[in-house]
């Protein structure tokens, strides 16, 4: 459709060529005889060599509008054949096409995130995480304090469960490889993994010790008196059903919420990573949010 | 959940950690008590037995070796947990499987094998 549209401006440009300079007055008439563009086009252009072949002589015959000129009969007509576009403005085009594809694909993508991440932001939002002071696997003090500025992974659980524990432990500790490993690992706020106890009457930091050691070096297990681990599954919005009175060597299974609970560097909760993710859906979850905070 | 009893007689009682409380059965332990746990069910499967727990003299008839071996190598509140979550997950099939045959769409994210109002 555009193709007659676009050589006519050089087109008209020969034909004013041809009305200016022609002093045969049969070829002016001629000229304006013609109806067409295309009959036009090829009538001008049979004629330009024949200009040229006076050039020595004669006014010099130059197109004042187009700036290109064209050696020969043939490239001009494979030049209008061919109209604007060449292989060169497609594979722009195509190319710009897919950069703001993938842009806006990249924005929507972020902006969800933020959306999921800001959810829990701000005033009169529902509040997951806060303060708490807790005994670590080696007996030190640990408090929400140590969080700050790093991005974590809490888990809750229990050494004595039987078997979504440790089946999560062990993605918890794939999840942190796949984190580790990307390329962009080392410039973003270090993640913290942390396994608190729901069971504080069993899980001393000893048997803490023991049993994370099979698991992930760098996680980090909590536990506390049944009050302290009372308060902070309150915070969390953690549900855990161990009973406050169990007398030494009795054998008991806790019932806990079991979702991986992502915060952020200011203590914010992100977002919860369930049993229905795969370890490189979450890793996926964890670097995407990691990545958004540097920008911020 | 009320699984108090007291820990079985064949299980091999648990390590005492430095500070006094018992250690959490290890990696190798696991893997020993699924393992048990896994002939005993495939014994119920054989047998037609669904509930271990109300079909007691059946399963103990039919499946009283991969029983013993299953409490010898699992603590009791474990085996308690697997033999109701057997039943459990059961249900939970057939419920899904009658959900599908009538026709309901399923939503997507479909929550885990151990989601909500599961034991640990």
């Amino acid at each position: 459709m555009s193709r007659p549209l676009v050589p006519s401006r050089r087109l008209l440009s020969t034909f004013s060529q041809c009305l200016k300079h022609d002093k045969t007055q049969s070829l002016t008439s001629q000229c304006r005889q013609l109806t067409t563009l295309r009959t036009l086009s090829q009538t001008c252009l049979n004629i330009r060599p024949v200009q040229n072949g006076g050039r020595s002589e004669g006014p010099r015959y130059f197109s004042t509008s187009s700036s290109r000129t064209y050696k020969t009969v043939q490239e001009q007509r494979s030049r209008y054949r061919s109209g604007p576009f060449s292989w060169r403005a497609g594979l722009l085009f195509l190319s710009s096409g897919a950069a703001l594809v993938f842009y806006f694909r990249y924005e929507k993508a972020r902006m969800e995130r933020k959306r999921v991440a800001e959810a829990t932001k701000g005033v009169g939002r529902p509040k997951v995480g806060g303060t708490f002071e807790l005994v670590d696997q080696k007996g030190d003090i640990f408090t929400d304090g140590d969080m700050k500025g790093k991005y974590s992974l809490v888990y809750f659980g229990f050494s004595h469960c039987p078997d979504i524990c440790p089946e999560e432990l062990d993605k918890m500790s794939q999840m942190l490889d796949l984190v580790a490993a990307h390329p962009s690992a080392s410039s973003k706020p270090p993640l913290l993994p942390i396994f608190i106890t729901c069971d504080p009457a069993r899980d001393t930091p000893a048997v803490l010790a023991a049993y994370l050691s099979e698991f992930h070096p760098s996680l980090i297990g909590l536990t506390g008196t049944w009050d302290q681990i009372k308060d902070v599954c309150k915070k969390y919005r953690v549900y855990f059903s161990t009973p406050s009175n169990v007398k030494k060597g009795e054998d008991y299974l806790v019932d806990h919420s079991i979702y991986f609970y992502l915060m952020d560097p200011e203590g914010d909760f992100v977002e919860a990573i369930g049993r229905q993710h795969s370890p490189e859906q979450a890793a996926g979850i964890i670097l995407g949010h990691v990545g958004d905070w540097k920008r911020k | 959940m009320g699984l108090f009893s007291t820990t079985s007689a064949s299980h091999p009682a648990p390590k005492i950690s430095s500070d006094g409380a018992p250690i959490a059965p290890d990696r190798t332990q696991r893997a020993k008590c699924w393992e048990g746990r896994d002939a005993y069910f495939q014994c119920l499967d054989k047998n037609g037995i669904m509930d271990s727990l109300t079909e007691k003299d059946k399963a103990e008839k039919s499946c009283a070796r991969e029983g013993r071996q299953f409490e010898g190598n699992c603590a009791s509140s474990w085996v308690t947990y697997f033999k109701k979550r057997r039943v459990m997950e059961y249900q939970r099939n057939q419920t899904l499987e009658r959900l599908r045959a009538e026709g309901a769409k399923e939503m997507p994210g479909e929550l885990g094998p151990g989601a909500l109002g599961q034991k640990p």
